[in-house]
């Protein structure tokens, strides 16, 4: 997976290329307006995050740019504009996917996965980990060829726990992907250790090792043994 | 009391006493010129017999002409009479009736007899006169009075306008709203000046606030990089090490804190958005039932596990809406009613054509009046105290009613639409 991360934070920058290297993943770099329309217009990417406040240049400029090479490239416009007109604005302009900042890189990634999923040109729909598959357009799962049934929680942990394998994932990332706003209702966040209780029985029962991890109380880790 | 009211008032009063009394004086000075100019013409008549005795040695006949009667009487010795003027009836023989009258009594010696002279004059001329001046000088002081009122209604109503336009304008004056103020053009100074004041001042105040706003809306955003930076790093560090279950906790701690102060810093971005109507542009028809049944169902858990009990009931209602709004709207009701009840406790969403309520058990004392405003929660609350103050602008956005209520223990969150 080829991503390139346009922007022009540094320790932002750092985190996420630590993040995203790995696993064959290749993360390049922008870190304003010139070098990153150099970029795109020599190279390919499966997905390019973008940052909208670049010193140059509008992101917003480049996604127009992009688009103008008539480019297939996934794009993520990450964001610290909360507006609703940028959001509009960036995926009525062919952006994939909008994340505001503060975002959890767990999300980041899963999210990129997701792009990098749907824009493939295998026309991949399966996300296969081991012996369990999941077919994302019907949203099933099977395990060595049996279905497994699972509720719409535990899938969504699913798919993002296997998006981040090997990568411990806080709880808090968890949970706001879970439950979106509504968690800021509840600051503990013992409800989503049921729902991992869950998946985890009922991924053994159907044949699965113990893949999740509690990680000293802060998250969990899915990954093979 | 009205300036106008006042002014005419004074005015109308002042000009009363001042004509009523010119009237009296006039009256008084034109009857007393009247009544010297007939008494005058008395002792001219007076004189004109003394002239006629004089010549001819005795009196005139007495007669009774133009208005005039002059009777002669022999005195009596001892018989005295006082010469002087008197109001008296005179009879107007060819009209046959009593009209006032002005009577001179004289004496007169004819040869050496005497003779006491009255002479009577009508005073039915000067009395019309008097009479017609004084209809006049009435008939005047109604027009002008009558002239006087209606000036004062139509003419200071319309120089007092601008006053009153600026002055309504002022108290329709909202911060948040983007109209400026307009000032009806007018020649008189004092009130150009009120108005160039009330537009300085107007445009002064919407500047800080907007300065303030403009701040509140950078410093939230200048926030957001440093907190995305902070939540990224604590997602590297997970990575690194094997953590002792203590330092894990720190660890939770510090993402539990940055994730609550990016929601903070969201709900200020959004109410600085909402007070400066910069959402409410794109608005689509909301069937509020099957929002509020999603919400519901995505609340569903939450309420589980508090082991709250939910009773429902829903008509159909479609409002027109921002459906993001709309969203933040209903979920910061349903999470206020789950947050701030006990375990066990009564959730109740009614909703029909004309309001919706959603009631809920919880601390048994009633919420201060402050309720709305920012930052406002009870000791117990771990909100924000921003959740109900986005609700009510959301609501004043629309132009429907947040109220609250407490009613058997019960707080009663009213929307009406």
């Amino acid at each position: 997976m080829k991503i390139l991360l346009i922007e022009d934070e540094q320790p932002l920058r750092e985190s996420i290329i630590a993040y995203f290297t790995g696993e064959g993943n290749i993360c390049e770099t922008a870190v304003d307006f010139k070098s990153a329309i150099d970029k795109i217009a020599v190279y390919n990417y499966d997905c390019i995050l973008l940052d909208l406040t670049l010193p140059g240049g509008d992101g917003l400029e480049i996604l127009r740019r992009l688009k103008k090479m008539n480019k297939n490239d996934g794009v993520l416009i990450i964001s610290a504009r909360h507006s609703l007109e940028d959001k509009l604005d960036g995926l009525n302009l062919g952006a994939d996917d909008y994340l505001i900042k503060p975002f959890h890189l767990s999300e980041l990634k899963a999210r990129v996965m997701a792009i990098v999923r749907r824009k493939s040109y295998s026309g991949s729909n399966v996300i296969v980990f081991n012996e369990i598959s999941i077919d994302t357009l019907a949203m099933k799962v099977e395990v060595a060829a049996h279905a497994v049934a699972l509720t719409k929680k535990e899938y969504d942990l699913l798919v993002y726990f296997i998006a981040n394998r090997g990568k411990v994932i806080s709880k808090n990332a968890l949970a706001e992907h879970l439950w979106g706003d509504e968690i800021d209702l509840v600051d503990h966040f013992d409800f989503i250790y049921t729902h991992i209780k869950n998946l985890r029985k009922k991924l053994m029962e159907a044949g699965c090792p113990d893949y999740v991890k509690s990680m000293y109380g802060v998250g969990y880790k899915f990954e093979s043994q | 009391m009205k300036l106008l009211v006042k002014y005419n008032r004074v005015t109308i009063i002042a000009s009363i006493i001042i004509l009523v009394f010119t009237g009296v004086i006039y009256y008084a000075v034109i009857h007393f010129i009247l009544t010297d100019r007939l008494d005058k013409d008395l002792v001219l008549e007076e004189e004109e017999i003394v002239a006629y005795v004089k010549t001819f040695g005795k009196l005139p006949l007495a007669g009774n002409f133009k208005d005039q009667k002059v009777v002669y009487r022999l005195m009596k010795p001892g018989d005295s009479l006082e010469r002087g003027f008197f109001n008296t009836a005179y009879l107007n023989e060819s009209e046959n009736k009593h009209e006032p009258g002005r009577t001179f009594v004289t004496s007169l010696n004819v040869n050496g007899v005497p003779y006491g002279i009255t002479i009577t004059k009508s005073r039915v001329q000067a009395e019309d006169l008097v009479r017609m001046i004084l209809m006049i000088t009435l008939g005047v002081t109604v027009m002008l009075l009558i002239t006087l009122m209606l000036i004062n209604r139509f003419l200071l109503g319309k120089l007092w306008r601008p006053f009153y336009t600026v002055l309504k304008q002022m108290k329709d004056f909202n911060l948040a709203d983007k109209d400026e103020v307009v000032a009806e053009d007018t020649n008189i100074d004092e009130f150009r000046e009120l108005n160039l004041a009330v537009i300085a001042m107007s445009a002064r105040v919407k500047q800080d606030y907007k300065e303030l706003k403009n701040f509140t809306d950078n410093a939230s955003h200048e926030m957001l990089t440093p907190l995305a930076v902070i939540n990224s790093k604590l997602d590297t560090l997970i990575q690194t090490e094997t953590f002792t279950n203590v330092q894990g906790e720190v660890i939770e701690d510090i993402y539990l804190a940055v994730s609550r102060l990016s929601r903070l810093n969201q709900s200020l971005l959004l109410l600085a958005k909402l007070e400066n109507n910069m959402i409410a542009a794109d608005q689509e028809p909301i069937n509020l039932k099957e929002l509020i049944e999603q919400k519901l169902r995505q609340f569903q858990e939450l309420m589980q596990i508090q082991g709250v009990v939910l009773s429902q009931k829903l008509e159909d209602k479609e409002l027109s809406m921002n459906r993001y709004l709309a969203d933040i709207l209903i979920n910061n009701l349903f999470s206020n009613a789950i947050r701030h009840n006990y375990d066990g406790g009564e959730i109740a969403v009614h909703l029909n054509n004309q309001e919706l309520s959603v009631s809920n058990t919880g601390n048994p004392e009633k919420l201060s009046d402050q309720a709305f405003e920012r930052f406002y929660k009870n000791a117990a609350s771990e909100g924000m105290g921003l959740g109900l103050a986005i609700s009510y602008q959301i609501c004043a956005q629309y132009g429907f009613k947040l109220a609250y209520d407490f009613k058997d223990g019960k707080h009663i969150f009213l929307m009406i639409f």
